[in-house]
């Protein structure tokens, strides 16, 4: 009876343990409303299925496809919605505030919040650790006249972000692991 | 007389069920020789016999293109798939970098714009 025991304890939590596991992904609001009065709108959801098919199309011998694939590889997911207006204050803080109260919850660290004066951009970017390893990014940048939101899942190697450098313009961030606390900017 | 020849006549001239012999051998002759057999089947079925192997094999060829056709149309669109996914790939990362290079320019600023900090703080 006693070797049945752990088997049947772990079955009994396996599903309550998933469950209490935070989700790196994000809720996304449909933003539908948005899309219409938006001058430019990308909308990107990139599930595993779609993110290994596009493995296969990157070019391995190209640097910058090489780089990518790189990236993609640990990943299980690429969500991005980004908004463009011809006017400033065409969207509402609550429509970006909708995703920010989601990384309030347990498992997600900030990790950069800026703000810049010149641009009157804000970037916020949150990081989900999972024994050391990030498993999830999240990305909110509003300006005037755009706001953006980036969910990546997946084991996300910082290392990997900084090979970004140079490949898509990228400047070399000060991320050089998970202690780097919050570096708060904001004003 | 004459009524006995006709009497004669008839009887000898009467119908006969063949023996079972007679009709074994008979069967089993036909049997045997492929040319009573061939004749058995007719003029038609000589000439539809040709036109039965063409139109099979016309099908199996319309078949076969078929399913060629259906397979490049699918390679076609897995392609054109994957084109895309890789695509919004690129365009994802490209989104991302740009807003990783506004916060790198707003830590940037702000680094520039603080005083020197003493050592040791």
């Amino acid at each position: 009876m006693q070797k049945y025991t752990l088997p049947m304890l772990l079955a009994l939590l396996g599903p309550a343990l998933a469950w209490a596991a935070p989700d790196p992904k994000l809720l996304m609001p449909e933003f539908s409303g948005l899309a219409q009065k938006a001058s430019e709108s990308v909308t990107i959801t990139l599930d595993p299925t779609l993110l290994s098919m596009a493995a296969r199309f990157l070019d391995g011998n190209d640097p910058q496809d090489a780089a990518t694939k790189e990236i993609i590889k640990g990943l299980r997911g690429i969500y991005v919605r980004s908004y463009t207006f011809d006017k400033d204050a065409e969207y509402a803080q609550s429509d970006i505030d909708a995703v920010r109260s989601q990384l309030s919850a347990p498992g997600w660290n900030p990790l950069v919040q800026t703000h810049s004066r010149k641009t009157r951009a804000d970037v916020d970017i949150y990081i989900m650790l999972d024994h050391d390893q990030a498993v999830g990014l999240a990305l909110i940048a509003s300006e005037p006249r755009q706001f953006t939101i980036v969910n990546i899942i997946g084991a996300i190697d910082l290392d990997k972000l900084h090979k970004l450098e140079g490949q898509f313009g990228v400047p070399k961030l000060d991320i050089d692991g998970p202690k780097t606390p919050a570096q708060g900017t904001r004003k | 007389m004459n009524h006995d020849i006709e009497s004669g006549m008839r009887s000898a001239l009467r119908p006969l069920a063949p023996s079972e012999e007679f009709s074994q051998q008979l069967l089993a002759r036909v049997a045997a020789d492929p040319q009573a057999r061939q004749k058995s089947y007719g003029l038609m079925p000589r000439i539809a016999r040709p036109l039965a192997w063409w139109l099979a094999t016309s099908l199996a060829a319309c078949l076969v293109l078929a399913v060629g056709v259906e397979r490049h149309l699918e390679q076609q669109r897995s392609q054109q798939s994957g084109l895309e996914a890789r695509r919004e790939v690129l365009q994802a990362l490209r989104v991302t970098s740009q807003k990783l290079n506004l916060a790198y320019e707003a830590v940037k600023s702000e680094s520039t714009s603080l005083p020197d900090e003493k050592p040791g703080d």
